[in-house]
């Protein structure tokens, strides 16, 4: 397709397929029927961890002179760390860090439902703020190329408000259980009384219960704002004179506003929901680690959609060589992704503290298994196949890739959670995989639905004929 | 095939026939209509990257990312060596009580020699190739190539009808004809 060759460009109205309905619906029962089946078995499965939390806690005492070495690093004054450490000692948790009285055996079976909920919410939330900073970025770096698809991640980002209700139950519901400051908030302790902890007392400035539901309220709110913003410019533009580029520039602005807000606090939603899982371990490059995680994420979802729709008869002016470019974003980031897992393990591996290994400790020692797949399904796997030209521009194999790290990136996040909220002994069960599959059906659905609303083609976007004639070259 | 493309070069070749162009349109539509002619065209000379341009040339497709291939894997090996050598088998060292055998202290230089092995690799040869390299003696048919003009050069045959092939090029656009032999172009 080169300069010269003419290309018809119309509007185009999206119908969501009967077809397209039916397997959104069926995912959502099949996985309210799998969620069903796993909170059914949530008592039984509980008592089993009981025994494995039981077991491996008496194979990790040897690990406990570590973290009381720990508690004596980090208080100034030694006496006082000296009394720290004796306090601490005699907490039979002490060896995945130190959390006074909070104990992965003692809480409510639901506190896995919660804590999926959690998982799955902040998945989806993350996904639409990606897409919504896709859009952001096109603009800012007046790219041209990806204007052809631009309605599918608009799509996307209208769902942001959906996962950030869910999260908010979640953290309502079960805070106490899900996170342990939380809990350790709830205790109402001060210095000097049995079971002080220094460390979570010296972030509660930062870490209670005000911010965890107040800051991301107003982040997502002015976020979701811009979102809204940038979808209303886009399709007033659709109705706008042929050539009046005043939504463009608006567009721009907005979209750089937004960009550098969200690169400026897209950690602080990281830091709050996530990483305060374990709120005495922390990694400065957490944040970038779980954005990176969700983008890659998101541009799988993206080609996952463009492709379909292609095969469903639309979007006219995408060609193979968009499809291309989607490919090698996702080879891009699949290697940055591990680029900065290697960088926070390998900081960590090196500089062997202990109350940052303990973070890794558990996840090595009781998840190998999870560790390592999660390294071989969202490196490994899409870097060696994504390295071919040919996988890039062969679909079927295109959309294996993007579903397997669709997947494996869920696990990514799940895997940040869950080791540190209930100890060893879990797995991904018929509750995990179930309440993924209902919100993933639920995702479809609504996007489905974003997409027929509106034409699915942004006909008066200055960079639109651009798009058309985008090619990669032989 | 030596990696200096001599096919590139335009010394001991028979007469060439050159059009000038001003305009990228008219410059793909000529190359299109000499390509279907059955024209050999034997390059298109442009400033600046014309999308589109390969694909009516019918050039193959590059070989460049399988020479970065190499030279990461060159890299990769140099890496590996070095870092056994130095640390492991002539003056093992013990830093932080860390093994002496692969850990992941290792991947930083390996993925940093793989990367600079590759991006030298393939700036070498693909000047290399392209007889762009310092030292290869420039051969630029008209230097309004590297400024506001597009060129295609045909190069004569046997029993070729030139005059046809100059209709076409000049239907199609050409601001220029000219021919170029032995380095000594005159204009048409």
């Amino acid at each position: 397709m080169g300069h010269g060759h003419h290309i018809e460009i119309k509007q185009e109205n999206f119908v969501v397929p009967d077809k397209a309905k039916r397997f959104a619906i069926i995912l959502m029962v099949l996985g309210l029927v799998l969620t069903g089946v796993g909170m059914a078995t949530l008592g039984g499965s509980s008592s089993h961890s009981h025994e494995a939390v039981a077991e491996s806690h008496a194979e990790h005492s040897d690990h406990a002179p570590a973290t009381e070495a720990h508690s004596e690093v980090e208080g100034h004054d030694h006496q006082a760390a000296e009394a720290h450490a004796e306090e601490h000692g005699n907490m039979e948790n002490e060896q995945f860090g130190p959390r006074a009285g909070f104990h992965a055996e003692e809480k409510p079976a639901m506190t896995r439902f919660w804590a999926n909920l959690l998982v799955v919410g902040f998945y989806f939330l993350m996904i639409g703020l990606c897409a919504l900073f896709w859009i952001a970025v096109q603009y800012v770096a007046n790219a041209g190329w990806s204007t052809a698809f631009k309605r599918v991640p608009e799509a996307m980002m209208t769902f942001i408000p959906v996962p950030f209700v869910v999260i908010l139950l979640a953290v309502l519901v079960a805070k106490t259980d899900l996170y342990h400051w939380a809990h350790y908030e709830h205790l109402h302790l001060s210095a000097g009384d049995a079971g002080y902890d220094k460390v979570l007392d010296g972030k509660s400035g930062f870490l209670n219960s005000g911010m965890l539901i107040g800051f991301p309220t107003v982040l997502v709110a002015i976020w979701y704002f811009l979102g809204r913003k940038l979808r209303g410019l886009s399709l007033k533009e659709d109705a706008a004179t042929k050539g009046d580029v005043s939504f463009f520039k608006k567009s721009i602005r907005f979209s750089a506003g937004f960009a550098v807000l969200f690169g400026f606090t897209i950690s602080i939603i990281v830091w709050l929901f996530i990483m305060s899982v374990d709120a005495h371990w922390y990694s400065t490059i957490f944040g970038v680690y779980n954005f990176i995680s969700m983008w890659v994420t998101t541009i799988s979802i993206i080609a996952l959609f463009v492709v379909y729709l292609k095969k469903a008869g639309y979007l006219h002016l995408v060609s193979d060589e968009h499809i291309h470019d989607l490919g090698k974003f996702m080879f891009a980031f699949t290697i940055f992704w591990a680029y900065v897992w290697l960088s926070q393990y390998l900081l960590i591996w090196y500089a062997h503290i202990p109350e940052e290994m303990y973070y890794y400790q558990i996840r090595f020692e009781d998840y190998k298994a999870n560790f390592l797949g999660n390294l071989i399904l969202n490196f490994c796997v899409p870097f060696l196949f994504l390295l071919m030209r040919s996988a890039k521009r062969f679909r079927p194999l295109l959309v294996t890739i993007a579903v397997t790290m669709c997947l494996a990136h869920y696990h990514d996040i799940w895997f940040n959670v869950f080791p540190g909220v209930f100890g060893p002994g879990m797995q991904v069960g018929f509750l995990e995989i179930g309440i993924y599959m209902t919100f993933a059906g639920l995702f479809v659905y609504w996007v489905l639905t974003a997409l027929s609303k509106n034409g699915l083609v942004p006909v008066n976007h200055p960079y639109l004929e651009e798009s058309a004639h985008h090619d990669v070259g032989v | 095939m030596a990696i200096l493309d001599k096919n590139l070069s335009l010394r001991n070749r028979n007469k060439m026939l050159v059009g000038v162009y001003e305009d990228e349109d008219n410059l793909m539509q000529a190359t299109q209509s000499l390509v279907d002619a059955g024209v050999h065209v034997h390059d298109v000379y442009t400033p600046y990257p014309v999308h589109g341009l390969d694909r009516i040339m019918g050039i193959r497709r590059s070989r460049l990312a399988r020479v970065a291939f190499f030279c990461g894997l060159t890299g990769l090996s140099l890496a590996i060596t070095m870092i056994w050598y130095m640390y492991v088998y002539d003056w093992p060292m013990n830093i932080g009580n860390k093994p002496e055998r692969f850990t992941p202290s290792w991947i930083p230089v390996m993925f940093e020699a793989t990367v600079l092995c590759t991006a030298f690799g393939m700036g070498f040869f693909f000047f290399w190739r392209n007889r762009m390299l310092h030292g290869v003696k420039n051969e630029i048919l008209d230097l309004r190539q590297t400024d506001d003009r597009m060129i295609i050069a045909v190069e004569t045959k046997e029993g070729m009808d030139e005059k046809s092939t100059l209709d076409l090029m000049k239907k199609n656009g050409a601001v220029e004809l000219r021919e170029f032999h032995n380095g000594v172009q005159t204009t048409l």
